[in-house]
């Protein structure tokens, strides 16, 4: 019996192992990949053990690839974004989650529908309607088009997490004297706060691994870093040491991100259907 | 007593007042950025619009008609039905089957969890960067691979294999997320009934499929729904590997409508195109909400 369970242990630890391969290992090529010399990164197979170089990112930086520009846009505008959205999304949300609208439903559908709507399609329209307010290529027109997701996903969360916040807390602090909108800045967004950084983080993220907007919205002068990863890889030969470079600068700020907030990553992601 | 009943409802009534002016200006920002465009598309559909035309002219049903009829749009929602339910049920499948594996690891769960789930993190472009790296024919270390099994096949240049491997790619980011989702429904499930299960002398197996995964069904829609609508929602691995290519076995009916609309320029026609997905997408979201509503019940 101890035998027996000893080895369905052993077992469950084998196929654990070979899921985190399969999950890690491309992470894992591409970061050994931007540390590699040209030669060393097509050797097969891949060497684990070698002298790492940061030629490419080097490159990257100081080459004429005009990184820093693509990294200050993609800084600039996910954040201003994420500012945007998030203001506006915690006074609404909270709105939506206290107050008992009669159209409460149908609100709640048409934000999460907006949420959900394919990109093409919302890139489209926005793109006619972009082009005859002279708003292509411009920083504005790239955060507007971030809010159509950011927004809606930040009033959805943020009406989940006050959803959670008992209504007594804010009316006890009204019947001691608390003006309404203080008993809100005051008592219910310190408490909900765990949510609203979650959500903020979500929406960081949303913003910054986004490429198909920027490909359509931006020009030379306000391409975010997703564009920079198409540059390298589109034009005539690929340089794939900058390419790994520019990947993993991309997915780095994400990944602390999401663990810093791993806690709510997960209800995040699933539109608060997990709590 | 009297008094007392009355006097929250009264403050309740003020709350809302202040309530509705704090929802006011989402909603403003939302219908402004959101429904406008969605008029204007149904608008573009009527009309014959080009990308350089200042006065499109109306076109009737003229590109509806030219869409609806054209079978490369249904060859692109067969393929879209093909990718979409293809990673689906990979996803399903698999996402379920490593929460389960999570669920019964007896020691460092958490740490595993954690690691598994870092390529929902990974922006979609670079997943299909790493892709496009490791299926390279000359020096990719995937295609090295299924080369030393014996296969000699240029993945993303073959017909068969590319629809396969962009289906991989979404398989490879978002698995996690079904992973956690339905974790997170199993850790739910109560003591009782699995220990009423052991007195009745059940195995593990019949433990999982007759009391665990009923009990978490709902979950398991939930995760197969958020799944749906964002696997309709991004193309990206798509443009960065195959371009819908080659001989458009790779094209979807989203990377269809960039096409009509950036390339051949043709708005009026990628509006219908455009629309056809708004109306499957929001169909989707109906239902999410149902689920959503019966989970709360």
């Amino acid at each position: 019996m101890q035998l027996k369970k000893y080895s369905i242990n052993t077992a469950l630890y084998a196929l654990m192992l070979l899921c985190l391969i399969w999950a890690l290992s491309l992470i894992l090529i591409m970061l050994m990949s931007s540390l590699k010399t040209q030669v060393n990164m097509f050797e097969m197979p891949p060497k684990l053990f070698f002298a790492p170089t940061f030629e490419s990112y080097r490159e990257m930086f100081f080459g004429r690839g005009d990184f820093p520009r693509f990294l200050k846009n993609s800084l600039m505008v996910s954040i201003l974004t994420t500012i945007v959205c998030l203001f506006l999304g915690v006074m609404g949300g909270f709105g939506l989650a206290r107050g008992g609208f009669k159209r409460e439903k149908d609100i709640s559908f048409w934000i999460i529908s907006t949420r959900m709507a394919p990109i093409p399609a919302v890139i489209l329209p926005l793109y006619l309607i972009f082009s005859k307010l002279q708003l292509i290529g411009t920083t504005t027109g790239l955060i507007l088009a971030y809010t159509t997701f950011n927004l809606p996903f930040a009033l959805w969360m943020m009406t989940t997490f006050f959803k959670d916040v008992p209504a007594d807390l804010e009316e006890a602090a009204m019947i001691d004297g608390c003006g309404k909108f203080r008993a809100f800045w005051r008592i219910v967004v310190p408490t909900a706060s765990p949510g609203i950084v979650a959500t903020a983080v979500l929406c960081l993220m949303f913003a910054w691994n986004d490429y198909l907007f920027a490909s359509i919205f931006t020009n030379r002068q306000t391409q975010t870093i997703p564009i920079a990863v198409s540059l390298l890889v589109s034009q005539s030969g690929i340089k794939w040491g900058q390419a790994m470079a520019t990947g993993t600068v991309i997915i780095t700020p994400m990944l602390i991100c999401g663990l810093l907030v791993r806690k709510y990553m997960v209800r995040g992601l699933s539109m608060g259907a997990v709590k | 007593m009297e008094q007392a009943a009355i006097r929250p409802l009264k403050r309740r009534a003020k709350w809302n007042r202040t309530e509705f002016w704090m929802l006011l200006p989402s909603v403003i920002v939302l219908a402004a950025i959101t429904i406008f465009p969605f008029f204007f598309m149904i608008y573009a559909s009527f009309m014959d619009y080009r990308l350089d035309m200042d006065h499109p002219r109306f076109a009737g049903l003229e590109n509806w008609q030219n869409t609806l009829t054209d079978e490369t749009f249904w060859q692109s929602w067969g393929r879209t039905v093909v990718y979409a339910g293809g990673g689906l049920i990979l996803q399903l499948l698999l996402g379920t089957g490593i929460a389960l594996l999570l669920y019964h690891i007896p020691k460092f769960r958490n740490l595993f969890s954690t690691l598994v789930m870092l390529p929902v993190f990974v922006a979609p472009i670079v997943t299909g960067l790493l892709w496009r790296f490791l299926l390279d024919p000359t020096y990719g270390f995937y295609h090295w691979i299924v080369r030393q099994l014996g296969f000699d096949v240029q993945i993303l240049g073959d017909p068969n294999f590319a629809m396969l491997a962009v289906i991989f790619m979404d398989v490879w980011e978002w698995t996690p997320l079904v992973t956690l989702i339905v974790l997170a429904g199993l850790q739910t499930v109560p003591e009782e009934p699995l220990e009423a299960a052991d007195v009745d002398g059940a195995n593990a197996w019949q433990k999982i499929f007759l009391v665990m995964l009923p009990m978490i069904r709902r979950m398991i829609v939930v995760a197969l729904l958020i799944r749906s609508m964002d696997i309709l929602r991004y193309v990206d691995t798509i443009v960065i590997t195959t371009e819908g290519g080659p001989a458009d076995a790779t094209k979807t009916i989203g990377y269809y409508l960039m096409q009509v609309a950036f390339r051949f320029q043709d708005i009026g026609s990628a509006a219908a195109v455009g629309l056809t997905m708004l109306v499957v997408s929001t169909l989707m979201g109906r239902f999410f909400i149902k689920v959503l509503k019966a989970e709360e019940a």
